[in-house]
């Protein structure tokens, strides 16, 4: 481990899909990233991590509830690690199955992920809106921006008047900018009162330079926003800016 | 769960004759012939003994069409108009040669061809790539969801089982299916699944194996024709990567055999002599078992477990459990070395597998590697980090013998040698070139030819399909299949990213049936024609390109169909030599024929020609949707050429006319000169010239909706023909207006037309044509006829 840089720790389940993309863009913006296969996990994985990154897959195959299965795992072999981990004051990420994940651990405002309202499996990208700012993820980012996204269930739902008092409270700091999915209040994003904890459905480690984008003249950033999005992570757990931002 | 005794029995054959061997081959659903039968016994007769029924078993999955290609290896009587001639193997006279001769021209650019899972072309210095294609046409005609699942999966293991360990980066997919509109009441069989419920099914399992996989499906192709309804065509194809120090595997005498992934079941029993075999309507009621189940997580576990154990340099040989199970994985292990296999040891998923169940089981998400047995104790742990099922079946030795034991008895022991030398067939094949007919010439409302071809099946949008699957996972999609200014109009290829490397990989396809029913061997020509101008489209090299040949064939036994596919071949070996892009891989598929109660109704033969390409840097990656408003259209290549195969003459039921001919050598020329082109900075975009003409590629290229486009045809050519045949070889260039004159230079000597330009009015296409507006439509408008047709359906 080299200890100049913070350390970011992937979790990987049976399934979990991203976790190589997701390396490459914590390391990008100057995280020393180890990814740990769930088998190897234990209450003391955690110990020298200062963020936890679930990223996008199927664990498990997401055969019943999506995120159900490795949120039992979870909680077999790291205890009360993670929620300890949170409580601390620790950075966790949730990107697309692991949002799902975070969600269904109880660490993230109330709610559930479902089936999209197409019914489908979507690929494409969408514009998002950001309408909260505790958190460094969106520091660096613009008022509006694009990622890509990739989900069947997708549409977040809440008990009753619930979704939009997240939104009223800065709990959903992310909202699409169209109906993609039927998500409720057409919330993208949640995290926690401290913003410490966040969760989101759009892939943000999959737009991490312009050439990624779709359109060949896309010249809205340096970077893509996916950087952006990591960059500002960093920053809080003392990377300095890259010169590229300044 | 495991056995708990040998189940096995001998079956007596050194004493029957060729009519009793062969009824012995029917009875067992051996698919084996008079002549193999015959061989059989000879064999037996000479070990003086009786076989058992794992080794009967063993044989006809080794010498089944699908294992062992033999009508590729057949001595061939051909004749056609000009006369007969004897092909001595289509495989090694045009395949393997024309390729072979290209792999001396370009010393160290192929670094594995046709013995592997999957061919290998070099990427960089250090990293190579390599494309697999198959096809699971039954399976996927009698459970579309299973059967296209599996087919993906059973792709993707071809490419973890290449080298040492490949590892899979991208997919494509192409399907060919009746129309999604065919009247229930004209599918003339009993349990044939209608088009829509094949088209859906398959989908839907390319989808749910893919995407769990996390492998980017990025590239694929639909083509909708009648004779698709009772047969479908299901072509899974998937890209991978590996260090080049990987890619030689050898076997040798004291490896451990061990086996990584799922259980063994009875599904999936005879899938390779299922496949070798035409349909009926009875296949859907006996033939289920056939037919696997997929279970990509435990692949995902396999996946992981073997990269992880190649990195770690663990892994001496590894191959994938496909049609015939461990019987053809270990088969073709211990080919050469020989070794013992121990059946008691296969954990199953379900009791009571006899001895040849266990062995020839097609059970899915199976690996068989060897390795050295000090390395065991760490393959072990891996495979406890990943959570997958390791066992050990056995190991090699120098007896040159496949020996198989059971709970301590032999139950089949027979000379890897021998086992591999099955009878030659000869065959007899014809193809009389049909008289092209005149047909009456093509005019009228232009605008509304294009409304009519932008709305056809085989020509409107597949977003609905491309959507469904995850084209971005692995982050490293450059060139996606939807992309300019809006993110949904359509690409020439798809360009991917390889972590570690400053180049990219190109993927392209051309699949072309409607050409083969008139005239096989342009059809050959016209396919490698397009892969190889797609790829150098989106960036590729032109001198760094691998294709890779998949043929689906109906009634081989049949002379003209037969002859159909002996053209074609001999046209895409002509148009790979000229282009200098040789075979890496391929495969063939038979038997793509339905009994229904008024008769056998065959495909055409088909041909899905694939390709991959380097793209030597980012930068060269090149879309086909227009980006500026002020630029210059320039048409690349032959101008005119005859209206055969074209969408619009079908649409207009102009039937038999002559297709267009190729001159690979001199579109070559005109690729070479367009990549130095876009090398130089001159291009803005480019797009391909295919389905639907002219017209539609000028379309296609405005449905980023960033510009309006003006052009002028030429006045000596009619304008209907002009703007929707499908001659090969043409490229839409826009060049931005600064660099025409430069760009108009580089071409000197070589077919180039200035077309017109791109317009501030960003909705309108206008044609214009001896003064007169031909075409005058909205592009917004056409774009909405072109995204909906398929998801009326689907």
């Amino acid at each position: 481990m080299n200890t100049d840089r913070p350390h970011a720790l992937l979790l990987k389940f049976p399934g979990t899909n991203c976790d190589v993309e997701s390396a490459r863009a914590l390391a990008a913006v100057g995280f020393d990233t180890t990814t740990l296969p769930i088998s190897q996990a234990d209450s003391g994985s955690l110990r020298d991590a200062d963020f936890v990154m679930l990223s996008g897959g199927f664990s498990y195959g997401d055969y019943v509830m999506a995120g159900r299965i490795a949120q039992l795992r979870i909680e077999a072999r790291l205890g009360d690690a993670l929620r300890s981990f949170a409580d601390g004051g620790g950075h966790i990420l949730g990107v697309c199955n692991g949002f799902q994940i975070l969600l269904k651990l109880g660490l993230l405002p109330t709610g559930s992920l479902i089936d999209n309202t197409s019914g489908r499996f979507m690929c494409r990208w969408a514009g998002l809106n950001v309408t909260d700012r505790r958190s460094p993820f969106l520091k660096h980012l613009p008022d509006h921006f694009e990622l890509p996204v990739a989900h069947a269930e997708g549409r977040f739902v809440a008990a009753d008047g619930l979704a939009a008092e997240y939104v009223a409270q800065g709990l959903a700091p992310l909202i699409y900018e169209n109906d993609i999915n039927g998500s409720s209040e057409r919330i993208a994003a949640v995290q926690s009162e401290n913003g410490r904890v966040f969760g989101l459905m759009p892939h943000p480690e999959r737009f991490m330079e312009r050439r990624h984008h779709y359109d060949a003249d896309w010249a809205d950033s340096p970077r893509g926003w996916g950087f952006l999005f990591f960059q500002g992570l960093a920053e809080e757990l003392g990377v300095a800016p890259s010169p590229a931002m300044v | 769960m495991h056995t708990t005794e040998a189940n096995y029995q001998n079956i007596p054959v050194r004493d029957l004759d060729g009519d009793a061997l062969l009824a012995l081959s029917k009875e067992m659903k051996l698919s084996l012939s008079r002549e193999d039968m015959l061989a059989v016994r000879t064999y037996f007769r000479e070990a003086g003994r009786e076989p058992t029924d794992v080794e009967l078993e063993v044989i006809a999955q080794t010498w089944s069409e699908h294992c062992k290609h033999r009508i590729f290896g057949a001595k061939i009587e051909h004749t056609t108009n000009e006369g007969s001639e004897t092909v001595d193997g289509l495989f090694k006279t045009y395949i393997k040669k024309p390729s072979e001769e290209v792999f001396e021209r370009k010393p160290g650019f192929v670094l594995s061809a046709f013995h592997d899972n999957a061919g290998f072309i070099r990427l960089d210095d250090d990293k190579a790539v390599c494309l697999k294609v198959e096809t699971h046409n039954h399976p996927s005609a009698i459970e579309p969801y299973a059967g296209a699942n599996t087919g993906l999966g059973g792709v993707i293991r071809d490419i973890l089982g290449a080298g040492k360990g490949a590892k899979p980066v991208a997919s494509l997919d192409v399907f060919c299916f009746g129309a999604p509109d065919t009247p229930p009441q004209g599918i003339k069989a009993r349990d044939v699944i209608h088009p829509l419920g094949v088209m859906r099914g398959v989908v839907r399992g390319v989808r749910d194996y893919g995407n769990r996989m996390g492998i980017p499906t990025v590239a694929g192709a639909i083509q909708f024709d009648e004779t698709y309804i009772y047969n479908p065509l299901v072509f899974c194809g998937t890209a991978g990567v590996i260090p080049i120090r990987d890619i030689d595997k050898t076997m040798r005498p004291g490896l451990a055999v061990v086996s990584v992934g799922g259980r063994t079941g009875r599904d999936g029993l005879k899938g390779a002599t299922f496949s070798s075999a035409e349909l009926t309507g009875d296949s859907h009621a006996e033939d289920q078992s056939a037919v696997q189940i997929g279970n990509p997580i435990e692949e995902k576990k396999v996946a992981d477990f073997i990269l992880a154990a190649r990195e770690e340099g663990l892994i001496e040989f590894v191959t994938d459990c496909g049609a015939g199970g461990y019987s053809s994985a270990a088969g073709e292990m211990l080919s050469e070395t020989g070794g013992e296999v121990f059946l008691e040891r296969v954990p199953l998923k379900e009791p009571g597998l006899s001895s040849w169940q266990v062995f020839l089981s097609e059970s899915q998400e199976r690996m068989v590697l060897a390795a050295d047995t000090a390395n065991l104790p760490r393959l072990r742990e891996l495979a406890a980090v990943f959570e997958t099922e390791m066992v050990e079946l056995g190991h090699s030795d120098d007896s040159g013998l496949l020996k198989v034991w059971h709970h301590g008895e032999l139950v089949c022991e027979l000379d890897c040698g021998k086992l591999h030398n099955a009878p030659r067939r000869e065959m007899i094949s014809k193809w009389m070139r049909p008289e092209s007919c005149r047909i009456p010439a093509l005019e009228g409302d232009c605008g509304g030819m294009l409304r009519e071809l932008l709305g056809d099946f085989a020509i409107c949008s597949r977003a609905q399909i491309i959507r469904e699957y995850d084209h971005e996972v692995q982050g490293n999609t450059i060139l996606k299949p939807l992309a300019g200014a809006r993110g949904d109009a359509p690409q020439d290829g798809s360009v991917i990213e390889v972590d570690g490397s400053a180049s990219a990989m190109a993927l392209g396809l051309s699949i072309l049936p409607e050409w083969g029913k008139t005239d096989p061997y342009r059809m050959g020509l016209a396919v490698v024609d397009e892969c190889v101008r797609q790829l150098v489209i989106v960036g590729a090299d032109p001198k760094r390109i691998g294709l890779l040949d998949n043929f689906c064939v109906g009634n081989p036994e049949d002379p003209k169909e037969l002859g159909a596919l002996v053209e074609t071949t001999k046209g895409i070996a002509k148009a790979a030599e000229a282009f200098g892009a040789p075979f890496i891989s391929g495969k063939d598929s038979f038997y793509n024929y339905f009994v229904t109660d008024e008769g056998p109704v065959s495909i055409p033969t088909t041909i899905l020609l694939s390709g991959v390409g380097i793209v030597g840097e980012i930068g060269h990656v090149t879309g086909s949707s227009l980006r500026s408003s002020s630029s210059v259209l320039f048409l690349l290549g032959q101008e005119m050429a005859p209206l055969g195969g074209s969408v619009i003459a079908r649409c207009k039921r102009l039937t038999g006319a002559e297709v267009p001919d190729t001159d690979c050598a001199a579109n070559f020329t005109l690729y070479e000169a367009f990549a130095a082109a876009r090398t130089a900075g001159l291009v803005l975009s480019a797009h391909d010239v295919s389905e639907g003409g002219l017209g539609v590629a000028l379309a296609e290229a405005g449905f980023s909706l960033s510009a309006g486009i003006e052009v002028e045809l030429p006045v000596e050519h009619e304008a209907a023909p002009f703007l929707y045949h499908e001659g090969t070889g043409r490229i839409v260039v826009e060049v931005a207006a600064d660099k025409a004159e430069e760009f108009a230079a580089t071409f000197a000597g070589l077919p180039l037309r200035r077309l017109g330009q791109t317009t501030a009015d960003h909705t309108r296409l206008v044609v214009h044509h001896r003064g007169e507006a031909v075409v005058e439509e909205d592009l917004a408008a056409l774009k909405s006829l072109w995204k909906e047709p398929l998801g009326r359906w689907y």
